[in-house]
């Protein structure tokens, strides 16, 4: 597909191997919250004019694209925090992209507007993990929530974006980043989170679905679900 | 040995174990321990510099357990998960069982501000459920749920009271009406509604019962109430406790199916509803519950219906409508009781958040029970008091007795000028009825003043020990009690009340509790204790009506009345009346 150094042969290796082994975690990790009994709801719809099931899980999967459906997304403070979560995730989602097209298709990320939109993105939610370890280190009260997992994790992602991006200005030639090292580091470090995702914080995306499909069902069904503001 | 769990640990983790569901598994691996919960938290705006509020670090307690034991990384690697910091010891649960049960109402409001969909407040209820499982709880929700698996309601009522209680309330309505068809009939076979009500209104405010059997009579409804089962709330929503859940739900069911009614009616309560219209059915195991309502959807019904007429100028006074956490959040009912507000009274003005992001009264959760935590959760309420008082509102009405209570508590606390009422209150203030069902006097409906007794001096003839520190009280009471037409002695504190009970032996003492020197508690427990004075019937006339829990946690009869000033002159009598009459007829 394309010439690459034999060590960077191997950490593409490495890298495909690690998203096979996160895969099974994966699958294990979902048979293992279905080994649980699915608790079910007997009583009647909470209310008949409003009670829906499957209206409350609509509404309960899509809320996080809609800020205004939550007290904590919806003030001012905390919509900067969504936005913030927004780019973060976006970053994640550059990074992933990038680890695996720079292992198929490198030339498609140099493409200057593909290319600059991942640099974009990347570099964006970089920054936005500096905010975010700032404000898990200096605000009281998330030191007093956070495990060595939530700093781990939230560090880990911080070097992988700041790798990143490195990566993807040696894909594009820019910023004097020549070695092909720095995707190595990338595609081990890529390894690696893929590996200790399924046993950290970072999993909450793979339960995501469940938990808002879950309480959406269960306040959907009551009534409460969606929201009503008067 | 000092890691080494204590027996009540590993009975918890057990528990919990059985606890578990996906649902629950969900919320307990979802937290991202992001902090976007904080500031939903009607405890954290309170005490915005002690971060152990913050609903994740409630909910962490029991994510602790489960991850220790249940979660592959927190299994083998505890300290990296946070789940090496479990309980270990017996003084471990009772820091746990202060988080639990003194730092949270489960009003549900952080769930609903969680982006990850964690329900925080059913994680606090599984750790309220743990710890009552080995016996590790405020005494105030041990006599509760102790009253509950014991006399089948929550407040200790005797059936013998609750009877006596639906026949003086049956007995008022005739005095008012001029009839007797609008009496409550117990036991009804066969009639198509079986009314449910909340305990607190036959021990604290019978008046709901008889406003609601009015509203029951106008609507030409079939209804009766029960002699067990009656008790619409469930003291397992609060401790945690499926097992006492379930089997109070289940007594419910039971009668009405017995009584081979169509339908349950549950009065205006919010865990009430929840728990015997929602959870219990889940609790108890029902595979096809029968129908269930709130009592504001049966009004709202018969208005709309046009089976009862109501004038809303005879509630002219500006109000606001307070959502119970239970009925809102946890039950999508918030439109229902605006809709029938709107069609009894003249102007109600909305506070912000409110429905299904309203803040919690501080009452919910069996808050009320637990006097322990009653100055930290008097200061929790301040949000609310911020809201009710930014609407300008003379009444604020909600449809639940713990918000009522709660909401009471707020406003004698801070100081607000307005007052607490039900919709059922209102319905029956504004129920205009037909020229056949119009009562031969003037008495209005809804009206409780106690005709019969306040025409013929209803006291006469007896003695009254009144009992305040506070001159101006003292003096209010005996004026109000000797123009019932009773003789009237008094004493300032507790020494004087006790001794001059000895002494004179009155037919009643009316107590205050907050009294310098031996306060009311002290001096009731000792009138209790006395051979000569245990007899006697004590009314307990108090501005702290938070502190009923102390006084019904002491070890002995609880009092047979209980008054939050400042009283209304006509129940203080009618209360007076029935409690010397009720113990007149026992000793006969």
């Amino acid at each position: 597909m394309h010439e690459v150094s034999p060590a960077l042969h191997t950490a593409e290796v490495v890298h495909w191997i690690a998203l096979v082994v996160m895969a099974i975690v994966y699958t294990l990790r979902i048979r293992w919250l279905l080994s649980f009994n699915l608790g079910k709801d007997k009583s009647a719809p909470g209310n008949p004019t409003q009670s829906d099931k499957k209206r409350g899980v609509r509404y309960s999967l899509f809320n996080v694209a809609m800020p205004w459906s939550m007290e904590s997304t919806r003030k001012p403070k905390g919509f900067v925090f969504y936005l913030s979560f927004v780019i973060f995730h976006l970053g994640v989602v550059a990074g992933i992209t990038l680890a695996f097209v720079s292992t198929i298709a490198p030339d498609f990320l140099r493409f200057p507007a593909v290319g600059w939109t991942m640099m974009f993105f990347i570099v964006a939610a970089f920054l936005v993990s500096l905010y975010r370890i700032a404000r898990r280190t200096l605000r009281p009260l998330m030191r007093l929530i956070s495990t060595p997992d939530d700093y781990f994790s939230l560090i880990m992602l911080t070097v992988w974006f700041a790798i990143g991006a490195a990566t993807q200005a040696h894909l594009m030639g820019i910023w004097g980043v020549t070695s092909d090292v720095v995707q190595i580091a990338y595609l081990y470090l890529t390894s690696f989170f893929l590996l200790y995702v399924p046993f950290s914080k970072i999993s909450h995306y793979l339960y995501y679905p469940f938990t808002r499909t879950y309480i959406g069902r269960a306040l959907g069904h009551r009534g409460s679900y969606p929201v009503s503001r008067g | 040995m000092a890691n080494q769990k204590t027996h009540k640990i590993k009975m918890m983790e057990e528990q919990l174990a059985k606890k578990l569901n996906r649902q629950v598994v969900g919320s307990l691996v979802g937290c991202v321990h992001c902090g976007m919960c904080d500031e939903s938290c009607h405890y954290v705006l309170a005490f915005p510099d002690d971060h152990k509020m913050t609903p994740s670090y409630k909910a962490d307690q029991v994510r602790k357990l489960f991850k220790a034991n249940h979660d592959w990384t927190g299994s083998v690697f505890p300290w990296w998960v946070g789940a090496d910091k479990v309980p270990l010891s017996d003084d471990d649960l009772e820091t746990l069982k202060d988080i639990a049960f003194g730092t949270c109402t489960n009003c549900r409001r952080c769930t609903l501000s969680c982006p990850m969909g964690v329900d925080t407040a059913t994680l606090n209820r599984i750790m309220r459920g743990l710890l009552s499982h080995v016996g590790v709880m405020p005494e105030g929700v041990r006599v509760v749920s102790k009253d509950q698996w014991e006399l089948g309601n929550q407040m200790g009522v005797l059936k013998e009271d609750y009877l006596d209680t639906l026949g003086w309330m049956s007995e008022e309505l005739e005095e008012d009406l001029g009839h007797d068809k609008a009496a409550i009939l117990v036991e009804k076979k066969g009639a198509k509604v079986m009314y449910c009500v909340n305990p607190r209104e036959v021990k604290y405010d019978p008046r709901t019962i008889k406003e609601a059997a009015l509203i029951f009579w106008a609507a030409g409804e079939d209804w009766t109430m029960p002699t067990e089962g009656w008790d619409n709330t469930n003291f397992g929503l609060f401790s945690g406790d499926d097992g006492l859940g379930g089997v109070s739900a289940k007594k419910l069911y039971d009668k009405a199916r017995e009584l081979g009614v169509d339908k349950i009616v549950i009065s205006e309560c919010g865990h009430g509803f929840r728990s015997t219209r929602c959870e219990g059915v889940n609790w108890a195991g029902e595979g096809e519950p029968m129908p269930m309502e709130s009592s504001v959807m049966t009004m709202l019904n018969y208005v709309k219906e046009g089976r009862i007429k109501v004038d809303p100028t005879k509630n002219p006074e500006k109000m606001t409508f307070h959502d119970s956490c239970n009925n809102a959040r946890s039950c999508g009912f918030y439109e229902e009781p605006r809709e029938l507000l709107k069609l009894v009274s003249m102007d109600l003005q909305e506070m912000y958040p409110n429905r299904a992001e309203g803040f919690c009264c501080t009452g919910g959760g069996g808050a009320m029970s637990m006097s322990e935590y009653t100055p930290r959760r008097l200061e929790s309420g301040k949000i609310k008091v911020d809201q009710i008082r930014a609407t300008g509102a003379e009444v604020v009405v909600t449809s639940c007795h713990n918000c009522v209570d709660g909401l009471n508590d707020l406003i004698k606390h801070y100081g607000l000028d307005c007052e607490v009422k039900q919709l059922v209150n209102l319905v029956a203030n504004a129920l205009v009825l037909d020229e056949a069902k119009k009562p031969a006097e003037e008495a209005q409906p809804g009206d409780i003043a106690v005709t019969k007794v306040a025409g013929e001096e209803p006291l006469a003839g007896r003695k009254i020990l009144v009992v305040d520190d506070e001159e101006d009280v003292r003096l209010f009471l005996t004026t109000v009690f000797e123009d019932a037409g009773a003789e009237v002695i008094t004493a300032m504190d507790g020494n004087e009340a006790v001794s001059m009970a000895r002494e004179h032996q009155p037919d009643l003492i009316s107590l205050d509790l907050s009294m310098p020197g031996k306060d009311g508690v002290e001096a009731f427990v000792e009138l209790r204790k006395t051979p000569e004075t245990e007899e006697i019937p004590v009314c307990v006339v108090t501005g702290h009506p938070e502190f009923r829990q102390v006084i019904y946690d002491r070890p002995v009869a609880p009092p047979e009345g209980y008054l939050g000033k400042p009283v209304d002159e006509d129940k203080l009598v009618a209360y007076a009346h029935h409690i010397i009459e009720h113990r007149e007829e026992k000793a006969n």
